[in-house]
């Protein structure tokens, strides 16, 4: 049995105990062994995926697990473990940047018009076209389709759409979407035009959804990527904006 | 759910926002807590904001050696940890979605806002118990005699 020093926030789940008496011989066995005891700790103490949540600091006999074996770290029953949060917080991250939509769901919809003329004159050229445009304009950060949305702007048909948001989703969406018919266009070369036509309806789809409702899907996979922690993938949706949805002007 | 905050208390935050600005101050508040949910601050505690340099203006941590330390010596003198407060500099007195993240269960969070050095306004916050969000508390700035609630 190993002691278990409850910080004062959640003493209110363990029936108001300051210290709980637990088995375990390693810190994750108490921890759960303390957590199937006190069911509504759970939550305070573990993520989701069981993982301790970042501001749970366990020190076993005054030293951090960090620097003994983690939460592995082997305990006796002479052991004093202790959970003390560290507290953090603090303002919403400048990061976001001015982002015109009015730009990106001009390039949808220029992007949904030429992959159904394609279709519809049965040019599949033009659909590999529109991916490579896809491609330089995520290489170059911008709307492949920028440079018309420059003109219909300095014609007055359009108004700018400014939100704060992170670009960096909205070019990795852009992405995709040109790796998709950069892949048809290989699936045409090759003669597997039913394949071409498939991925082409599919970044057809994506586009109409982020144009009609305001859901950006390779937004939604940038964040979930950012979530799991894969590099290159560092950026959270705006604060209470679900990931891939539109965030408010 | 009620914060009370005596002038005393609401000084020493603000003139530790005040001095912590660009970035963000933090600290505990000590203080009991009152039958109908009433939180009285006794004592304000500035901590050091331990997060890296390069982001103090917008983030703050209080290591947990600092806060072990806090609560033996609140025990002694027979109060409890009741809250956080910490600075928002330029920035709304509402918790953000990394408060949410972060938030631990019970506390009051004092959320100060400071607008170029000057501290506006303060507002208190606790977190829900689905943890989905935080919900208002009521902030009162007065000096009642303790235990006369």
């Amino acid at each position: 049995m190993s002691t278990i020093r409850i910080p004062t926030p959640l003493r209110p789940y363990t029936d108001g105990r300051k210290e709980v008496e637990c088995p375990g011989a390693s810190v994750t066995a108490t921890l759960q062994e303390l957590t199937a005891r006190f069911p509504a700790l759970g939550p305070h103490l573990f993520s989701g995926d069981g993982t301790l949540r970042p501001y749970v600091n366990v020190f076993v006999n005054d030293q951090d697990i960090r620097s003994l074996q983690g939460p592995a770290t082997a305990l006796t029953s002479d052991d004093r473990v202790m959970i003390v949060p560290s507290i953090a917080g603090g303002g919403e991250s400048p990061a976001l940047r001015p982002v015109d939509h009015a730009a990106l769901r001009t390039n949808q919809a220029v992007i949904i018009g030429l992959l159904i003329a394609a279709y519809l004159v049965d040019v599949p050229v033009l659909a590999a076209a529109v991916g490579l445009l896809m491609l330089v304009g995520a290489a170059r950060a911008r709307p492949a389709f920028g440079w018309l949305y420059a003109w219909l702007r300095r014609a007055r048909a359009l108004r700018p759409d400014i939100v704060s948001d992170n670009p960096e989703p909205h070019r990795f969406a852009q992405l995709l979407g040109g790796v998709f018919l950069s892949l048809a266009g290989l699936s045409f070369a090759v003669g597997w035009s039913g394949t071409g036509w498939i991925l082409a309806a599919l970044v057809t789809l994506l586009a109409a959804i982020n144009l009609f409702a305001g859901v950006c899907v390779g937004c939604a996979i940038y964040y979930w990527l950012a979530r799991l922690h894969v590099p290159g993938f560092s950026k959270s949706p705006p604060p209470g904006v679900l990931p891939g949805r539109r965030p408010a002007a | 759910m009620t914060l009370i905050l005596p002038p005393g208390a609401a000084d020493d935050i603000r003139r530790h926002a005040e001095a912590a600005y660009p970035d963000e101050g933090a600290g505990l508040l000590l203080g009991f807590v009152e039958a109908g949910d009433y939180r009285r601050v006794a004592q304000v505690v500035s901590l050091a904001n331990r997060w890296e340099t390069g982001a103090r203006h917008q983030r703050y941590l209080l290591e947990p050696r600092d806060l072990m330390a806090a609560e033996d010596r609140a025990e002694i003198e027979g109060l409890t940890i009741v809250g956080i407060f910490h600075s928002h500099p330029d920035h709304p007195a509402q918790p953000s979605a990394f408060d949410l993240e972060q938030a631990l269960p019970f506390y009051t969070y004092l959320i100060t806002r400071v607008d170029s050095g000057t501290v506006v306004a303060s507002r208190a916050w606790r977190l829900a118990e689905d943890r989905t969000r935080f919900d208002e508390e009521t902030l009162e700035l007065r000096s009642d005699p303790i235990g006369k609630s």
